[in-house]
């Protein structure tokens, strides 16, 4: 046989012998191995192969610059796990043993790289590494999370641990490439890999900010018009009465102009109303995908983020609703307070509000808990055994909210519940009722003294349009977050617990976490919350009030106290927040 | 006067046209996440086990597949138990011979066609192949 390095030396003796015996010899070739091993021009993991293999199938993989993850994991698989599961993950059958020549093993051919000893490698003892792609191959594995921690714990076979996680998941990303499964532009995280299933190939929804921007577009064009149409005639003075319909007793035929000044509303209520109305339709439609079961909820949510069509816009809209509806509802309270309009015989209704501002905190956490992942974890367990630390009742009311003696099965179905049914209809009831005694009680607001003689009015449809321009105008707002920022997520809680685990609790309680690290979790973590909220709720029936001839400004000297009271309460609440949020404090 | 109520309605136009283009946009979007199925289906491949497994003359029921095996003078071959009429399973007769469905009585063969309604189609048969290593697997699709 003619070396193949001395082609070049030997080219008339070699064309000579090919003239010479022709097809004969190059079958002949064919089932006689090489004396000598093949040396390599191009830069392989291998040193050695049988010359009937085809040398390309070892070059090193042709990637993107900059390398995205797929491409790290081809690199990294060649580099390391081809040498045993083959080139397109057929595993070490005999074709693909050729790649080590003569011994059709590794023993020569340096197939681990820096990592080969020095007396030679032996392949794995019982010859076995399994294919890896393929029809009915990685049966044990059903999504891209599995595979990942497989490969992390397990490979490569010779030392496993090797390998970065980041690794563990280029190589995951490179398998389901291998076999056929991976979506386009596909990049495996912690937050993804329960949703991609490793033997059914999915695809990712386009890019949503297109979609979104276009309708925010419209959205822009539509409030332009409204505008338009208030510049040119502005028919405030209308009294054709139009025929009832059901916004009739919110949106009489016609309400004094000066009611619904933004200045002193902020328009906060109504913006409320609004945010509730997108959590109501967005959390409507993550009913269809989520799964409420400690094996699915956490794997639904990321299904829900990673591949429904447009679902992450709408958990991101359901997430930042919900949080700007605490932020809202806190302005609003705020306001209330500061312009001394709870005086009567608006006290009621103030405390209507307050049980509001409890029941969506309730939603909110509860929300928050139906992720049922790793972010969560703590911030159940903890929220949850305050509970217990009530004096008497504490261990009954634990187990009256989670349906047994540990966070399970019955205590996720216990917070799906309240939050899409039993909390939502309290809060419907009383956002109905607070609005009802609104209008009961006199009006959006009463107009500073000074205007009270001003009897210019607006009609119904006017106000309906003002509050259709504050939607428009708070939904593109929402549109563009929900779009830009993702809501947390996390991988699904394992009874092992995780590293990345978050040991923190969700933004608006955080004050209470802070508070429980002053004493008696009892006394801190559920009575001073508690006293919080009664303190509030006692400000207009203790605290000395607005007279009626202040109502209509802002900060009116009648109930100084009471805003002293509510400035110190949500300043406490502030630093609190931010002490939780300190380094040296965790 | 005249002139403004008619740019007033212009607008009034145009603003609602874009109202109702965000409402169409937004069903759209609605139509594709409803679209979308997280369900995998049922599985496709099942594997029968090695070849001598299944001697001539033999009749072997998987109720998972749901699929009687059956080795015949024409091979070894599956022929589906999910009966054609509305999709319940199809029992085997007590003599071995032929196959009942418990819930509208629909009687087949014991090859699978029908002898007496509700159903009107037969049973179908479902590819079976060997692989390499001598196994069986049957496809149903």
């Amino acid at each position: 046989m003619t070396h193949p390095s001395r082609i070049g030396s030997r080219r008339s003796l070699l064309l000579t012998i090919t003239i010479l015996l022709g097809l004969g010899l190059l079958l002949f070739a064919g089932t006689v191995a090489a004396a000598a091993p093949v040396p390599q021009t191009t830069e392989t993991p291998f040193a050695t192969v049988t010359p009937t293999f085809d040398l390309s199938r070892l070059d090193e993989p042709v990637t993107a610059d900059p390398p995205g993850q797929i491409d790290r994991g081809a690199i990294h698989y060649w580099g390391v796990c081809m040498a045993c599961h083959g080139d397109y993950g057929q595993g070490l059958i005999p074709e693909w043993r050729d790649a080590f020549g003569e011994d059709k093993d590794c023993w020569q051919s340096d197939c681990h790289g820096p990592d080969h000893l020095p007396e030679g490698f032996q392949m794995h003892k019982d010859n076995l590494a399994p294919p890896i792609a393929g029809p009915g191959k990685l049966a044990r594995f059903s999504n891209a999370f599995e595979l990942y921690e497989y490969i992390y714990e397990t490979m490569p076979w010779w030392n496993p641990g090797s390998i970065t996680r980041e690794e563990a998941w280029s190589l995951a990303n490179y398998v389901l490439k291998l076999n056929g499964t991976r979506p386009d532009g596909l990049v495996l995280t912690d937050t993804n890999g329960f949703a991609i299933p490793v033997h059914r190939a999915v695809s990712l929804p386009d890019a949503e900010w297109p979609g979104v921007l276009t309708l925010a577009g419209v959205l822009v064009l539509a409030a332009v018009g409204m505008v338009l149409q208030s510049a040119i005639k502005r028919a405030y003075t209308s009294v054709v009465l139009p025929k009832p319909n059901f916004v009739h007793h919110l949106h009489p035929p016609s309400i004094p102009l000066l009611q619904s000044r933004f200045r002193y509303t902020l328009g906060a209520g109504g913006i409320a109303v609004f945010l509730s109305l997108v959590l109501l339709v967005t959390g409507l439609l993550e009913m269809y995908f989520y799964i409420p079961s400690p094996e699915h909820a956490a794997t639904s949510v990321q299904v829900i983020t990673t591949l429904v069509p447009f679902g992450n816009l709408v958990r991101n809209l359901h997430y930042w609703s919900a949080q700007l509806l605490l932020i809202v509802m806190t302005i609003h309270l705020l306001r209330v307070v500061l312009t001394g309009a709870y005086a009567k015989p608006r006290r009621f209704n103030f405390l209507l509000g307050l049980a509001l501002l409890v029941f969506i905190l309730l939603l909110d956490f509860t929300g928050y808990i139906l992720r049922w992942d790793e972010g969560i974890h703590w911030a159940l367990v903890v929220g949850t055994n305050l509970l217990k630390t009530i004096p008497i009742i504490g261990e009954n009311f634990y187990r009256f909210v989670m349906g047994g003696p540990e966070p399970g099965p019955a205590a996720l179905t216990r917070f799906y519940a309240w939050h899409i049914f039993g909390l939502t209809i309290g809060t419907a009831i009383l956002i109905g009722w607070h609005a009802f005694r609104v209008r009961r009680d006199g009006g959006i607001a009463v107009p500073p003294p000074t205007e009270r003689a001003d009897k210019t009015r607006i009609t119904r449809f006017e106000l309906l349009r003002r509050e259709v321009l504050a939607m428009v105008i708070v939904g593109i707002v929402l549109l563009l977050i929900a779009v830009l920022i993702p809501a947390p997520i996390n991988q699904p809680i394992s009874d092992a617990g995780i590293d990345t685990s978050d040991s923190r609790a969700p933004w608006f309680f955080l004050w209470v976490q802070q508070l429980l690290k002053y004493g008696d979790p009892f006394i801190w973590g559920v009575l001073v919350p508690l006293l919080v909220v009664l303190g509030l709720g006692l400000i207009p029936y203790v605290l000395p009030r607005a007279k009626v001839e202040e109502l209509g400004r802002w900060f009116p000297r009648g109930n100084r106290y009471a805003q002293i009271l509510v400035i110190i309460v949500i300043l406490g609440i502030t630093v609190l927040t931010a002490l939780a949020n300190l380094p040296i404090f965790k | 006067m005249k002139n403004t109520s008619t740019r007033r309605d212009f607008l009034k136009l145009v603003t609602n046209a874009f109202f109702s283009l965000s409402g169409l946009l937004g069903l759209g979007g609605l139509f594709r996440f409803f679209s979308f199925q997280p369900d995998p289906g049922p599985p496709t491949e099942f594997e029968l086990g090695p070849i001598y497994e299944y001697p001539k003359g033999i009749q072997v029921i998987r109720l998972d597949i749901p699929a009687v095996i059956q080795h015949t003078d024409e091979g070894i071959i599956a022929i589906s138990l999910v009966c054609t009429h509305l999709g319940c399973t199809a029992e085997e007769n007590e003599d071995g011979e032929g196959f009942t469905c418990p819930c509208h009585g629909s009687r087949y063969s014991k090859s699978g066609n029908v002898i007496e309604g509700p159903a009107t189609k037969n049973l179908p048969r479902y590819r079976i192949e060997e692989q390499v290593d001598g196994s069986l697997r049957l496809y149903t699709k």
